[in-house]
């Protein structure tokens, strides 16, 4: 459907390849400005990635130059004493983003091999486009959803009994203790992996499909099963690009706002538990710019959003490193 | 049957299993999520949706000043995202095809593509609104052009490089300059995959909630005037469902059905465009 | 061994020896094959001897491959893809519904047009599917491996590097590595899909001595395009055209004395 351009951006270009495009012709002054209008444009691509980083980071100077290093550190946020540390929202972003790939891999995987090999043919082009729904989905639909739905289903019916079971268990035990309130870390980052699910399978289904027919055919021949094809053939073939996939759907976790921004609550206590309100950064972006009242607030809140910049365009770069080297692998072996 | 051979067997009906159990799990949330969507929006959707302004706390209304808003700044957008998107579509493409810019940006693009969107809506904030003073419908309809462009540019290119070469070299064997060439064959002959880009992209952007909490905010009161803090249909959505009002939970709904529904629709005009594209 | 003439299989069928006067491990009976609506073999009957080399010949398209592919039901894996008749391997219709793929798997090995490595190391491409069939120690498998690298005539060059990738090999290496991953299970046949055409002359000459080496132990099915080939490596030759078994018989026979003016136009090069 296209609502995964953002995925497909990471696997094959299509069209035909490089026949290098027409020289100049006589064309004068016109040709000159179109030529040069084009290419102004695409220098304003590449000004807009550099704008972005630069304002933030000059947004975020002040914050960065009171506290310095502590800011990655410290867990206090007190816009009244005009004490900031980013440390509860790195942490909540990056166990929601954790929470979200443990749900997302598997079940894309498991999509993308039911997409491949299981379903019959009829039924892979449906199902493959209600996969992508999940894509076309606007997040404060997710965010509403998990607010209004998922959050009070969770705090009956799923918090009680984790509260028992897992919740006295050694080690993990305190992860999974807490009230039941159905907001918080869990919900979030169950709500992110409902969201990236569609990413993930989308490349997974991609890079299987370009799996060379012989391959398959050559260990089928030899008697293995689907495990065994999956496990021994398809995913070492496609590793790299799996790892693309996974990096693209956490490059999209991490930076994800709106849903997350319903249902984690929005608190900056460190809590170890998942079950209790924690923080994102796009989370406490959302929720607190527009009422920072301070320069330092408001200078703390950019200096986040730098830093998830930075995080995200370092995730969103190797997964397209990945995924080119799968490019090329498939080039030459077909 | 040997153990091997049970043993296999049954790990073999494991990842069928595991396999239909994850589809069904993928669908099961979309399914989940729609109905409760339609649940709750038909129920709170009527008339006064589309003829009334947003009521104050607690009050009944409707949404006409956040639809017109989200309207207005999405059409903006629009025409701002297009061409540049196009301009720079047409570069990768045709123009500097293997350049060390186009390579770099191809790059950039598909990483900004996937970039989060509510930095890029501190961004205009820093870029417009603190120098302005003021949030503004045009400082939202920059934010969603932004969002809008590196979708533009992707599409682009991609529909461009499907045009045939032979094309090209036919225009310039009639001894078309560069610029006609592409404004009026190249670009003729790519349109529907220029159109579904588009589409595309207002997709994406009408659901865009982030970049638009800093930048248009939001208004209560009809405001035709985009350089004025304006009311849009996703922070409204936003702000009504965080609210503690059962009207307003209702409005949200109600707003997020004609959203959702908006959009898919759009998804499915776009499915259907690249369908008669791939069958021409 | 005593001259049989040869036989016009359109003449006599069903064949009722083989040419050769060996057993017959696999008897192909009244086959049919189908891509969707179009019928890719006609009736075909053949049976092939045991612990001998059968090539198959023809112009693209007779459905060589067709008849390789149906031997140890790989089509299956098409859905539009479909087989009539009957082929006996050692007198049971594997293309009945109830003959155990695994079984078949097991009895019967192929070997594809382009090596076929997988990702992953030589080692593990050679025990690939060693521990599918039985319960195997890691001494075991490790002998097995070397046998098959071995039999295969590669040992010597990966001895020394068993845990590099086999993506690294070369290409007649690597098709020489599927021909080992192939033996290491033991099957009882091994079929052989124009396994050289991807290769050059040198380690073309190689695979093809191992053919017949190899034809000390398995019965072996070749498809090939290379009628030279075919009258180097095979004792029985079977020549198809557009879906029909047109010829079969010793291969010298089909290649000095041929009955079917069309095998005779195919050999001395008229089409194909």
């Amino acid at each position: 459907m296209g609502f995964l351009a953002a995925a497909r951006a990471f696997t094959v270009r299509r069209g035909p390849p490089d026949v290098s495009a027409p020289g100049r012709a006589g064309g004068g002054w016109k040709d000159a400005l179109f030529e040069h209008g084009t290419a102004a444009a695409t220098w304003l691509v590449l000004f807009l990635l550099i704008g972005i980083a630069a304002s933030m980071a000059w947004g975020g100077r002040l914050a960065f130059q009171t506290f310095g290093f502590d800011f990655l550190t410290s867990a206090e946020w007190d816009p009244v004493a005009g004490n900031f540390g980013a440390l509860v929202p790195i942490y909540g972003t990056l166990v929601t983003s954790v929470i979200a790939l443990i749900i997302a891999v598997p079940v894309s995987i498991g999509i993308a091999l039911f997409l491949t090999d299981i379903a019959p043919q009829w039924m892979r082009g449906p199902i493959g486009v209600a996969v992508e729904l999940l894509a076309a989905i606007p997040s404060i639909i997710y965010g509403m959803w998990g607010l209004f739905v998922f959050a009070p289903f969770l705090a009956e019916h799923v918090e009680p009994w984790l509260n028992e079971t897992i919740g006295t268990w050694p080690l993990i035990g305190p992860l999974f203790s807490g009230p039941p309130i159905g907001i918080g870390m869990l919900p979030a980052g169950i709500v992110l992996g409902v969201m990236i699910i569609p990413f993930i399978a989308a490349v997974a289904r991609d890079v299987f499909n370009a799996v060379p027919s012989g391959i398959r055919e050559a260990a089928i021949a030899l008697g293995a099963t689907r495990w065994e094809m999956l496990s021994r053939v398809t995913l070492p073939y496609t590793r790299s690009a799996i790892v693309g996939a996974i990096f693209l759907g956490l490059g999209r976790a991490l930076g994800e706002t709106m849903a997350v921004t319903f249902v984690i609550g929005n608190s900056h206590e460190l809590s170890p538990s998942l079950l209790m309100p924690g923080n994102s950064i796009a989370a406490a972006i959302a929720n607190e710019f527009t009422e920072a009242d301070t320069e330092l607030y408001r200078s703390s809140l950019i200096a986040l959003a730098f830093l998830l910049f930075v995080i995200t365009f370092i995730i969103l770069s190797i997964a397209k490193l990945m995924l080119r080297r799968m490019e090329r692998l498939s080039g030459k072996t077909q | 049957m040997n153990t091997v051979l049970l043993r296999r067997r049954i790990i073999d009906i494991l990842t069928l299993v595991f396999a239909m159990a994850a589809t069904a799990f993928g669908l099961f949330w979309l399914v989940w999520i729609l109905f409760t969507t339609f649940v709750q929006g038909l129920q709170a959707l009527n008339l006064d949706l589309f003829t009334e302004m947003t009521p104050p706390p607690g009050g009944e209304g409707g949404l006409l000043n956040a639809f017109y808003g989200s309207a207005m700044m999405i059409l903006l957008a629009v025409l701002i995202g297009t061409p540049i998107g196009i301009a720079a579509g047409t570069y990768l493409a045709e123009h500097g095809r293997n350049t060390k810019l186009a390579s770099t940006v191809r790059f950039i693009n598909d990483i900004l593509l996937s970039a989060p969107s509510i930095v890029i809506g501190l961004f205009v904030y820093e870029l417009a609104v603190r120098t302005i003073g003021h949030f503004s419908g045009y400082a939202g309809a920059l934010a969603l052009a932004i969002i809008l462009i590196p979708i533009i540019v992707r599409t682009s290119e991609e529909s461009l490089r499907l045009v045939p070469n032979q094309m090209r070299e036919a225009g310039f064997a009639l001894g078309l300059p560069r610029w006609k060439l592409t404004s009026q064959i190249i670009y003729k002959s790519a349109m529907s995959g220029l159109v579904t880009g588009i589409l595309l992209g207002l997709a994406r952007i009408s659901g865009e909630t982030a970049p638009l909490l800093f930048t248009a905010l939001n208004n209560q009161f009809w405001n035709p005037d985009l350089s004025g803090p304006m009311a849009n249909v996703p922070v409204v959505i936003f702000q009504y469902a965080m609210s503690p009002y059962d009207s307003w939970h209702a409005l949200a709904w109600a707003g997020a059905l004609v959203l959702t529904v908006f959009v898919l629709t759009l998804g499915l005009l776009v499915r259907f465009l690249a369908r008669k594209r791939s069958s021409r | 061994m005593t001259e049989i003439p040869v036989q016009s299989a359109v003449e006599t069928t069903p064949f009722t020896g083989t040419a050769s006067g060996q057993p017959i491990k696999i008897d192909i009976r009244n086959l049919d094959f189908y891509y969707g609506k179009t019928r890719a073999l006609k009736s075909v009957n053949l049976p092939i001897a045991a612990g001998q080399v059968t090539a198959i010949i023809g112009p693209s398209g007779c459905g060589k491959s067709t008849l390789l592919r149906t031997l140890n039901r790989i089509y299956e894996l098409y859905p539009e893809q479909r087989a009539e008749g009957e082929v006996l391997v050692d007198g049971d219709n594997i293309l009945d519904r109830n003959y155990s793929l695994t079984r078949l798997r097991r009895r019967v090995g192929m070997v594809f047009q382009k090596p076929t490595p997988f990702a992953s190391s030589i080692r593990n491409n050679v025990g690939f599917a060693l521990n599918f069939f039985e319960r195997m120690s890691r001494s075991e498998a490790e002998d097995r491996i070397e046998n098959a690298l071995r039999q295969a005539a590669l040992w010597d060059e990966v001895k020394d590097k068993l845990n590099a990738s086999a993506l690294s090999l070369s290409g007649g290496q690597q098709q020489r590595l599927c021909i080992a991953r192939t033996i290491a299970i033991r099957p009882e046949i091994i079929l052989l899909d124009e396994p050289t055409s991807a290769l050059d002359p040198i380690a073309t000459a190689k695979i093809e001595e191992l053919i017949h080496e190899l034809s000390q132990s398995f019965t072996i099915v070749i498809v090939t395009h290379n009628m030279q080939q075919a009258g180097r490596v095979s004792e029985q030759t079977a020549f198809f055209h557009l879906g029909e078994l047109v010829e079969f018989g010793q291969t010298s026979s089909i290649f000095t004395n041929p009955t079917e003016t069309r095998t005779k136009d195919y050999i001395t090069g008229r089409y194909g």
